[in-house]
């Protein structure tokens, strides 16, 4: 394979490792709780500006990008501290949106903050930098391991990789154990799940605190390989490429969330990409987001469970039991 | 006779109109109580004030000696006071086994502690443990065909008789119904009837909203007549059959 090709697969490879994590943290909060999370991008976009003035150096005042933090610190401080900021935005947001409103109206003030964190972070521009944005974030390990370009590319494939696996993990342990079960209750229906002792609210909040901490974290792995992150990269059309990769998918299957982080964000939009040029520069790239709409519609309507439709959760009877754990074990513990 | 449940002078407006007025009641320990009245006469907004779904203008609600006025419906439900609702309402992407499970109370898993830090191993004993119970009643309410059907598939019927299941998982002390057999076929309403007889025969303590007056005859001990807001009596079936008041409610209602 040539090198350019090479730079293409593992591109893509690490986009799609971030799309993967980006879905399952927001399929928590919107497949599994039920919340129109529809500032998602933001807990992406906190965890990439974190990660990038925490890997940078102090700004100077002759420099061409001014921001907040700068801290030089090794990796993999900056990435946790990106999920650490994730989660404490989620935790902000949450308690402004999830508490005593409908969920038509917590829709609407997410979609409200998103937009106001974009004009936010455009004209205060001593935060980061403005539109213009960061760039020039050190890659990590790159001075250390003294790889070659591509070499290096491959390494940070396989990063991704290794933290996307992590995550997995841990959704897991939501998704498969009676929290995440209690959660899917509060989502189908709030009123009885409070009927029977839980705790919607307390439900809520972990699940949007897990998801912005793991958005935080997708966000941190991004930046550091594209070394640059402005205000573009996060307007809020981007929540909705996640969401219609979960609708697309299957709405709580967190397999069909993955497969719907490769279909969309990466195989949709990637193929619009070799669409020829037609009519006004930046035409076909407007095309896309009219694509990208009509292919959630398609799916609400025809194919609303998804590709992959979240599972049923069979519990084995005491005969089958032995067979059933051996095949979990073989799975592993979590 | 204790009272369980202690219900002193609670109002609730909607608006101008006064649901429920000055209604205090009571519902001794063990009693299966019904509550009828004609419609709109304030029996379910007073049982959506018993259990914290509503909020009174006014009174007080003692339960199990103390007094949870101001608690919300989730720590209502963790002292044992538990409600089923008017329409049907299960979790319709969980399977019926997933919905009684979801019921039960104090599980280890449902913790952040359990279910992300420590893991399976934390919590896997107990769930079988409830999978076992659940299973159990699943057999009593011969639903165990129906075990990983989605809740929402299921027939009307059927909801209402999850919908009991389930508040029987959170083992309840008391157990509020709320037209337990709205909207279901004949056949299946004295199925249900007789899983309430059941029940009550168990010594559950049951206070039960419910129109048809012969069911109410044949489960409830003692029975509560509401009318535009107020309680106008209250008595054996027998006794209530020939008070005027009443029959002028059901009259005029």
């Amino acid at each position: 394979m040539s090198t350019a090709w090479q730079f293409y697969f593992s591109t893509l490879a690490i986009y799609l490792a971030v799309d993967i994590m980006a879905v399952w943290g927001l399929n928590l909060q919107f497949g599994v709780a039920g919340i129109s999370s529809f500032a998602f991008i933001m807990f992406q976009a906190i965890g990439a500006y974190v990660a990038s003035v925490l890997t940078l150096g102090p700004a100077q005042p002759t420099s061409f990008q001014q921001y907040i933090g700068g801290a030089n610190l090794p990796f993999p401080l900056p990435l946790l501290a990106a999920g650490l900021a994730g989660g404490l935005l989620a935790l902000v947001v949450g308690l402004i949106s999830l508490r005593r409103l409908r969920t038509d109206y917590q829709a609407m003030v997410m979609l409200v903050i998103s937009l106001t964190a974009t004009y936010v972070v455009d004209n205060e521009t001593h935060l980061f930098n403005g539109p213009a944005g960061l760039s020039l974030v050190p890659k990590p390990l790159f001075d250390s391991l003294g790889l070659s370009l591509i070499s290096y590319q491959w390494f940070y494939v396989g990063l991704s990789a290794v933290i996307c696996v992590l995550i997995y993990l841990v959704v897991r342990r939501f998704t498969g154990s009676p929290l995440g079960r209690a959660m899917r209750a509060a989502r189908d229906n709030e009123h009885a799940a409070a009927a029977l002792g839980k705790n919607v609210l307390a439900l809520r909040m972990t699940a949007f605190v897990a998801g912005g901490v793991i958005a935080g974290i997708s966000g941190a792995v991004f930046v550091d390989f594209i070394g640059a992150w402005s205000p573009g990269s996060w307007l809020y059309p981007e929540t909705f490429v996640y969401f219609t990769a979960i609708l697309v998918g299957g709405t709580g299957n967190n397999v069909g969330v993955a497969v719907g982080a490769l279909l969309v964000p990466i195989g949709f939009l990637e193929a619009t990409r070799y669409l020829p040029n037609i009519g006004y520069p930046g035409f076909v790239d407007a095309l896309e987001w009219v694509a990208v709409g009509v292919l959630a519609l398609i799916f609400l309507w025809f194919w609303p469970r998804g590709v992959i439709p979240e599972r049923k959760r069979r519990f084995p009877r005491a005969g089958e039991e032995r067979r059933r754990f051996g095949v979990l074990a073989l799975r592993g513990r979590s | 006779m204790t009272d369980l449940l202690a219900v002193r002078d609670i109002r609730k407006s909607f608006g101008g109109v006064h649901a429920v007025d000055g209604v205090s009641l009571s519902v001794p320990q063990g009693s299966t109580t019904g509550l009828i009245g004609p419609n709109g006469a304030g029996k379910s907004t007073a049982l959506g004030v018993i259990a914290g779904a509503l909020r009174a203008d006014g009174g007080t609600v003692e339960f199990d000696g103390d007094d949870i006025s101001g608690l919300p419906p989730m720590n209502r439900a963790r002292r044992g006071l538990i409600r089923t609702f008017q329409t049907s309402s299960p979790f319709s992407r969980l399977t019926v086994l997933e919905n009684l499970l979801v019921a039960a109370q104090n599980n280890p898993g449902e913790t952040l502690l359990g279910a992300v830090l420590l893991g399976k191993r934390s919590w896997r004993r107990h769930e079988r443990e409830l999978v076992d119970r659940a299973r159990e009643l699943m057999a009593q309410f011969e639903m165990t065909d129906k075990e990983d059907e989605w809740a929402g598939n299921l027939s009307g019927g059927q909801k209402r008789l999850l919908e009991i299941m389930r508040g029987l998982m959170a083992r309840p002390k008391l157990l509020l119904l709320d037209e337990p057999m709205a909207g279901v076929n004949p056949t299946l309403a004295r199925g249900i009837e007789g899983h309430l007889e059941r029940l009550r025969h168990d010594g559950l303590t049951m206070l039960m909203i419910e129109h048809e007056l012969g069911v109410v005859e044949r489960l409830c001990d003692r029975v509560i007549v509401m009318a535009q807001g107020k309680v106008i009596s209250e008595g054996t079936m027998e006794s209530l059959r020939t008070e005027q008041e009443v029959l002028d409610a059901y009259l005029v209602g």
